[in-house]
């Protein structure tokens, strides 16, 4: 007797325990203090906040203004060695193959961009509010410049629509063709340019005369001049901007986000950043990477040393553009006019890897606030000026006049961004047609020298061949898919041809 | 049932009235003759027994001549005497390895002699002689198929436990288990260790998910039964110095060396006049102290009556570094209590709380810039101080970058303080219900808070990477909890004669929780860490300077086992584990791990005879699968952890951002292993041999951050790549353990033991698209330097190989143009190899070039003892373990090593160092050059001891005093050029606390494992 009763006690506290405390449902508990993506955007801050997160990605294209110069004929790699970021070396010699981090790095940081725009528009139907025509308009701009960086380096891309990829559709979604990627950027852009206000709510927010700027240049890139010339002079008439008299006080802080601004990349120095996550970064990475190496003297602090002006490039602006002081440093020259500076200190400096001592003085890390932060290499707080009004001038003279609309037109803005340049008058030009164009063209080097445009442009217009050491043609016009990428999609995509 | 017994004991009583017996009284000694109490005291027929008192004296009444008495007693030899007289005296000889010795196994016990599985048993003797600072170092050498590597010889730092090799990508130590429930062994002070148990197979399959790894089972002292109060005193202290210098350039060689370089590169000699250097600094004499102390001391009272056991013991370290000395500092404190009670016949409760305190200061060490890494790299030319008594600024040059500074400097400027407080233990209760079925329930704990500190002071090394511009301090607090209660029951049983049966029945819930916060403030008053606390920052933030996480992990398992043998004879066992974890999505939450082990005492058969040689064999085998969980938190959910900042109307704004890519399909690690083993005792137990051959599959990889195509997002701020079950891996080989004690007369005996274990690690497949995975960091900007992939060794060197040195430009010429890896090559370059043949050095030639994995580990261990004097020796061996050398910072003003004096200066010079010079080659891309083999043989410790003659010092009331001195890590044979070769462990995984062993064994200047000289004593009484 007693052994049952014992035994029965047994039984029910282990059934007991096992029923109250021990069902499945102990290890299903919700997580604590997160939030699910799924069940997001329930009010106009969820859409806002996501929103932040899908500008944060503009800050990672230092790595493409910075290899779109070293890929041209404007700088050279330089940096510690031979060695050093050999994913830029070999660019810089045209010797470049899939196997590539730094050129995965911008696939990487690029789609990323499309992922976070794309998580907004999957579930743009969602919670209605005020002013959400406005927000997806920003988010479809975002899109399309992500978008457009990936086809000017990658060609087609993959496409998903209003939707975010998942881990596995590399394998079944194919890469769309550059005519398709181009019409989905345009379809942005026009959704953009209708429905974006003209005046930025805050600075750095993307504005109807940066969509239209950016719709522009998307046209042009595919020779579309009448749409190109017409879209771009939409931002020239509009009004809201003007070139900055003074050429060199655009790239100094205090000319961050003028009158020349039609779209500008925010960066700060105020948080702190490592080079495991180049692209967690709110400062300019692309700023430190080229700065003098162990530089000690007035207006500038130091660098690596990447990103260096060739003899030739340096050489290639006109006797009397004011412009070149502002684009190249020459260090030694430099050295020489600030030998009294601190005392008699001078200015100094070391060597790097393919020293040509020349620097790329726009994007030249300045002298640092007490508030920066370290790794300050890293932190560099120079915005990057994506579309300057001079941009949108010569691109509307290349439209006008290569589209064979009107070279007079072409001129006159041609001549507006040379006489800002040379100070005079004395310096326009009166020729038409196809000499006009290869002024256009030179004009583009000099104006945007630095500024990451050259290698495109060349490609382009299709004067690379010849131009850029080592440029093949029919294959460097592309970048290759990361090798990584074409393993992932395991046959579904085509190498860019050539690699 | 009950009945029956009565009935059976009454029978046997009868007997016994018919024979010729007597009352048997006597005493049991231990081999220095001092009486042991608590010793079973059983007639070998019948069930009569009893336990020796507090003086060693026992008493059994109405025994028959002739009977036999057996006297058992936890680490001692068992002894049967027949009864001839009504007075005896035993002597039990110690004897740890005893086949009648009780192994815990796992919710669980079993004779040594009937263990199935792979199981290998450390105990207190072996932790008194090592004298580890930290448990794990007990392990190595003194266990076959297990390795033990340090992360750092920094006081406190993290040893890794390595059960049958690497396995996995994430977490690959093996869980321990305190007492019964989850722990963490690397905080216990090893004075209260009885003994370590190390599950290597299948056995541990009872533990289900947390044992892919294997399980470490730790036994805590417990008091004895009916023992007087017995107080152990122990204290060492100790000196330390680094085991090793590397030979660096003096100041005159670095100064003709440079000129060299610079000739070779067109430039002009930065030293044109080098007479006169002398050989200036010595930066590592400068870093690497000397005599630094070390301090440890243990008290243990313990003793107990016929129901109640206590165990009442304290510690106390205190360890300086040999780097930094009290900036890289390491204070533990521990109190324990252990108290056990047999409340009646039937139940038991016993219970074990430690508290720990630990303090501990850190250094930057391992990596780029890390202190080490520094002294090795500043030129002997620069003097440490400057007249004025400053530390010299490093001249911020392009030959000397941007990350190297003064070190000394560097240790000066560095502030930090992390402390830890874990209170930690368990209760029990056994509830013998009827004979043979016992239930017991237990409930396990740990919590722990913990404080760090960490002070950036302004400070400015003359443009340097380590310049800080701006003041704080940034202080953390978290809080760490979880519990394990288990209530199972066990019921053992006789059918017939010869079948034995224990069935377990059981189940565990396991939940661990806990939050941390940290916050960063500005502008510390003072610029001093003695003002630096958040109460007194009040500078305003620019960025976000505060975070935190919180969470709630859950396990819940059921297990049941079932272990039947025929006469001892014939062994088997089946054990099944259901668990439940939290870190799986719904639809795998749950798994099962079903496994069986069998044995065969071949020794028992009647064909086996009475060997004189032999005279114990057991073959035995183990096949099942276990688990592996140990992945971060939520790996099935897309959670909006991300970073998304950016930067509007100049300031920093932050919105949401999706985190980890999800893998909502996450499951279970799966752990296939299979051992097949011998156990042999030759000539009367004198040798034993143990031989294990396993094979370990781990299947569906539990890959963390695993590269994925970045269409998905994951190159974005605060992205990370999923987990996915994406690969397998194999472990296999063979471990040996031969173990030989003597006793020569009654003055010497000695004890030899060597174990040897060698693994082969292949990949078997990566299933992640491109089928390779790659990390780990080589010199700077370089590509990831390691590699998982099919048909290697997990994380094996990825780079180039070399062929010696071009000796002239005509040799050049007729190899394929090396321009791909950076620069063309001249005479005096490396001449790397054309591996696949195309005709062009490039990126497509990388290949195998090494793996840190060790083809072979061994331990040799020697034990002596000659009237009062003992001796011990411990060394470890680790053969075939490659290392790359990252240490020297490729820059043309950086020190180098003493090697670089037989580099090529021309045709003949040298066929394995490459020229100088400061101009462009291809020499510093990871090649066969900085692959070295770090083979190596360790003297870990080795100890001589005195014992006062007992008859004298207990007198004076003592038991037992014995004194001693000893060397730990006394010597390391090896060809490895850095400070230590037993340096092996890869970049943190995303999850902040596992190693990915991809990527190890990269030397970045590993902050060496000191060398210690110990002077001790032990006092008991």
């Amino acid at each position: 007797m007693k052994k049952y009763l014992i035994t029965s006690i047994i039984t029910l506290t282990l059934f007991s325990t096992i029923s109250i405390s021990c069902s499945d449902e102990f290890v299903s508990p919700k997580p604590k203090y997160s939030i699910d993506s799924e069940n997001y955007f329930n009010s106009k801050e969820d859409y806002n906040d996501a929103l932040v997160a899908a500008y944060d990605l503009l800050q990672s294209t230092y790595a493409n203004a910075l290899l779109g110069e070293i890929a041209s004929d404007n700088t050279l790699a330089g940096g510690e060695s031979p060695t050093d970021v050999i994913g830029w070396q070999q660019v810089d010699d045209m010797i470049h193959t899939p196997v590539n981090s730094n050129l995965r790095d911008i696939w990487n940081w690029m789609f990323a961009g499309v992922q976070r725009a794309n998580y907004i528009l999957e579930f743009k139907d969602k919670t209605d509010f005020e002013g959400k025509t406005q927000l997806l308009a920003e988010t479809r701009f975002l899109r399309a410049y992500y978008q457009f960086e990936l086809v000017k380096w990658f060609g087609g891309i993959p496409m998903k629509g209003d939707a975010r990829f998942k881990v596995g559709d590399e394998k079944t979604v194919p890469r769309s063709s550059v005519a398709e990627v181009y019409a989905s950027i345009e379809a942005d852009l026009i959704f953009a340019t209708a429905n974006l206000s003209p005046i930025a709510s805050q600075k750095g927010r993307v504005t109807k005369g940066a969509a239209e700027a950016l719709l522009g240049k998307a046209y042009l890139y595919q020779n579309k001049y009448a749409q190109a010339a017409a879209s771009l002079n939409n931002v020239i008439t509009s009004g809201k901007y003007s070139l900055v008299s003074d050429y060199d006080a655009i790239f100094e802080m205090a000319g961050e986000n003028g009158s020349e601004s039609v779209f500008e990349v925010q960066y700060t120095d105020v948080e702190g950043a490592g080079f495991t996550c180049l692209q967690c970064s709110e400062g300019n990475v692309a700023v430190g990477f080229s700065g003098v190496r162990n530089y000690s003297g007035p207006l500038f602090s130091s660098g690596f040393s990447f990103n260096v002006p060739t003899a030739e490039a340096a050489n290639s602006f006109e006797a009397g553009d004011k412009r070149k002081n502002t684009a190249i440093l020459d260090i030694a020259a430099w050295a020489e006019a600030n030998k009294s500076y601190d005392n008699g200190k001078g200015v100094t400096f070391g060597k790097g890897n393919e020293d040509t001592g020349y620097f790329n003085r726009k994007y030249l890390p300045r002298k640092r606030s007490d508030n920066a932060q370290g790794d300050l290499n890293l932190t560099n707080p120079n915005n990057y000026r994506a579309i300057r009004y001079a941009d949108v001038l010569l691109m509307a003279a290349e439209a006008y006049n290569r589209g064979g609309i009107d070279d007079a037109k072409a001129r006159e803005y041609l001549n507006q961004v040379r006489r800002r340049a040379f100070g005079d008058n004395n310096h326009d030009i009166s020729v038409s047609g196809a000499a006009l164009t290869d002024f256009i063209w030179a004009e583009r080097r000099s104006e945007l020298f630095g500024e990451g445009q050259r290698f495109f442009d060349l490609v382009r217009t299709g004067k690379a061949v010849g131009k850029i050491p080592g440029f093949t043609a029919n294959k460097n016009e592309l970048f290759p898919l990361p090798i990584e990428e074409i393993q992932f999609a395991n046959g579904n995509w085509k190498q860019n041809p050539g690699y | 049932m009950k009945s029956k017994l009565l009935l059976t004991v009454l029978l046997l009583f009868t007997s016994f009235a018919f024979s010729q017996s007597f009352d048997v009284s006597g005493t049991v000694l231990d081999g220095t003759g001092l009486s042991l109490p608590g010793v079973n005291v059983k007639v070998k027929t019948s069930s009569q027994s009893t336990t020796t008192d507090f003086d060693g004296s026992f008493k059994l009444l109405g025994v028959p001549k002739g009977t036999t008495i057996v006297f058992s007693y936890i680490g001692f030899r068992t002894q049967e005497v027949v009864v001839s007289a009504p007075k005896i005296t035993v002597k039990l000889s110690d004897d740890t390895r005893s086949l009648e010795e009780v192994v815990v196994i796992g919710y669980g016990s079993q004779k040594k002699r009937e263990v199935t599985g792979a199981v290998s048993v450390v105990d207190s003797k072996t932790l008194d002689i090592l004298k580890p600072i930290k448990v794990e170092q007990a392990l190595q050498g003194t266990v076959s198929g297990v390795n033990v590597t340090t992360q750092s010889g920094a006081p406190g730092a993290k040893l890794d436990i390595r059960i049958r090799g690497i396995a996995t990508n994430g977490e690959n130590g093996p869980q321990a288990i305190i007492d019964g429930y989850v722990g963490d062994l690397s905080l216990l002070n090893p004075n209260d260790i009885e003994t370590i148990t190390v599950l290597k197979d299948a056995q541990a399959a009872i533990y289900g998910t947390i044992a892919a790894n294997g399980i470490i089972l730790i036994t805590t002292k417990m008091g004895k039964k009916n023992s007087k109060t017995k107080v152990s005193f122990n204290s060492y202290t100790g000196f330390q110095e680094a085991s090793r210098k590397l030979p660096m350039l003096n100041a005159t060689e670095y100064a003709l060396l440079l000129n060299e370089s610079y000739a070779n590169g067109g430039k002009a000699l930065p030293y044109p006049n080098a007479s006169g250097l002398g050989s200036g600094t010595d930066w590592q004499k400068q870093v690497l102290g000397k005599s630094v102390p070390l301090l440890n001391s243990d008290i243990t009272i313990s003793g107990g009556s016929d129901k109640i056991t206590y165990s009442i013991s304290g510690s106390h370290l205190d360890q300086e570094g040999i780097v930094g000395s009290d900036k890289s500092g390491f204070l533990r404190n521990t109190a324990r209590l252990a108290l056990g009670a047999d409340l009646s016949d039937k139940f038991k409760v016993k219970t074990n709380v430690i508290y720990t305190y630990f303090d501990r200061k850190t250094i930057n060490e391992n990596g780029l810039g890390s202190v080490l890494f520094n002294a090795l790299n500043v030129p002997a030319t620069l003097a440490p101080y400057a007249a004025n008594g400053d530390f010299t600024l490093v001249p911020n040059t392009t030959g000397l970058g941007n990350e190297i500074i003064n070190p000394l400097a560097q240790i000066a400027n560095t502030y930090n303080d992390y402390n830890y407080k874990k209170l930690n233990g368990n209760f029990g209760l056994d509830y013998k219900i009827f004979k043979g079925f016992t239930l017991s329930s237990s409930i396990g704990f740990n919590t722990s808070n913990s404080e760090g500190k960490t002070f950036g002071k302004k400070i400015s090394y003359g443009g340097k990477v380590f310049d800080v511009q701006r003041s704080s301090v940034t202080e953390t607090a978290t809080n760490d909890n979880d519990y394990s209660f288990d209530l199972y029951a066990t019921y053992v049983t006789k059918i017939g004669e010869n079948h034995n049966i224990t069935a377990t029945l059981g189940n565990t819930i396991y939940k661990q929780w806990g939050n941390s916060a940290n916050a960063t403030g500005f502008d510390v008053p003072n610029n001093s860490w003695d003002f630096a606390d958040l109460s007194l920052t009040k500078g305003v933030p620019s960025a976000l300077n505060t975070g935190g996480y919180v969470y709630d992990q859950r396990r819940l398992s059921y297990f049941g086992r079932a272990q039947y043998d025929y006469k001892g004879k014939y062994l088997l066992s089946a054990m099944i584990r259901r668990d439940a974890s939290t870190k799986f999505g719904p639809d795998n939450k749950v798994g099962y791990f079903p496994s069986f082990t069998g044995g065969w005492v071949i020794s028992d058969e009647g064909f086996f005879g009475e060997s004189k040689t032999f005279n114990f064999l057991k073959l035995r085998a183990s096949y099942g699968t276990l688990g592996n969980d140990q992945i971060p938190n939520n790996g099935f959910l897309s959670l909006l952890n991300g970073e998304a900042t950016y930067v509007f109307d100049g300031n920093l704004v932050s919105g949401v951002a999706t985190g980890q890519i999800p893998n909502p399909k996450l499951k279970w690690e799966q752990a296939k292993k299979f051992d097949v083993g011998l156990d042999l005792r030759l000539l009367s137990d004198k040798v034993s041999i143990v031989a294990d051959y396993f094979i370990d599959t781990r299947k569906d990889l539990l890959i963390p951050d695993i590269p994925v195509s970045g269409i998905t997002g994951v190159g974005a701020p605060g992205a990370s790549a999923p987990t996915l079950n994406a690969g397998t891996v194999r472990n296999s080989g063979v471990e040996f353990a031969i173990d030989y004690k003597e006793k020569f007369g009654d003055n010497f005996s000695l004890s030899v033991g060597y174990n040897v274990t060698f693994i082969k690690n292949e990949v078997l497949e990566v299933n992640n698209g491109t089928g390779i995975i790659e990390l780990g960091n080589f010199g700077v900007g370089q590509p990831a330097a390691s590699r998982m992939q099919a048909g290697q060794p997990i994380g094996y060197f990825y780079g180039y190989k070399t062929d010696g040195i071009f000796q002239n430009q005509a040799e050049v010429d007729a190899h394929p143009s090396q321009l791909a890896l950076g620069a063309n090559a001249s005479p005096g370059d490396i001449r790397f190899v054309d591996v696949n043949g195309d005709g062009v050095i490039d990126s497509k030639d990388k290949t195998n070039i090494g793996d840190p994995i060790p083809d072979a580990t061994m331990g040799f261990n020697i034990q002596m003892s000659y009237k009062s004097l003992d001796f011990a020796l411990y060394s470890f061996a680790s053969i075939g373990n490659d290392m790359v050398r990252n240490y020297e910072r490729v820059l043309s003003d950086a020190n180098r090593l003493d090697y670089v004096l037989d580099r090529w200066t021309g045709p003949g010079t040298s066929n394995s160092v490459p020229r100088v010079t400061t101009g462009a080659t291809a020499n510093n891309v990871l090649s066969e050059y900085f692959v070295e083999d770090a083979s190596y043989l360790r003297i870990q410790n080795i100890q001589l001891g005195y014992t006062l003659d007992p008859k004298v010092t207990q007198k004076a009331g003592i038991t037992k005093l014995r004194l001693y001195t000893g060397v730990n890590n006394l010597y390391t044979f090896t060809k490895y050029k850095g400070f230590d070769p037993g340096a092996s462990f890869g970049p943190t995984n995303k999850d902040g606390v596992s190693q990915s062993p991809i990527g190890a064994g990269i030397d970045y200047g590993f902050y060496p494992v000191p060398r210690t000289y110990l002077l001790g004593l032990n006092i008991n009484f």
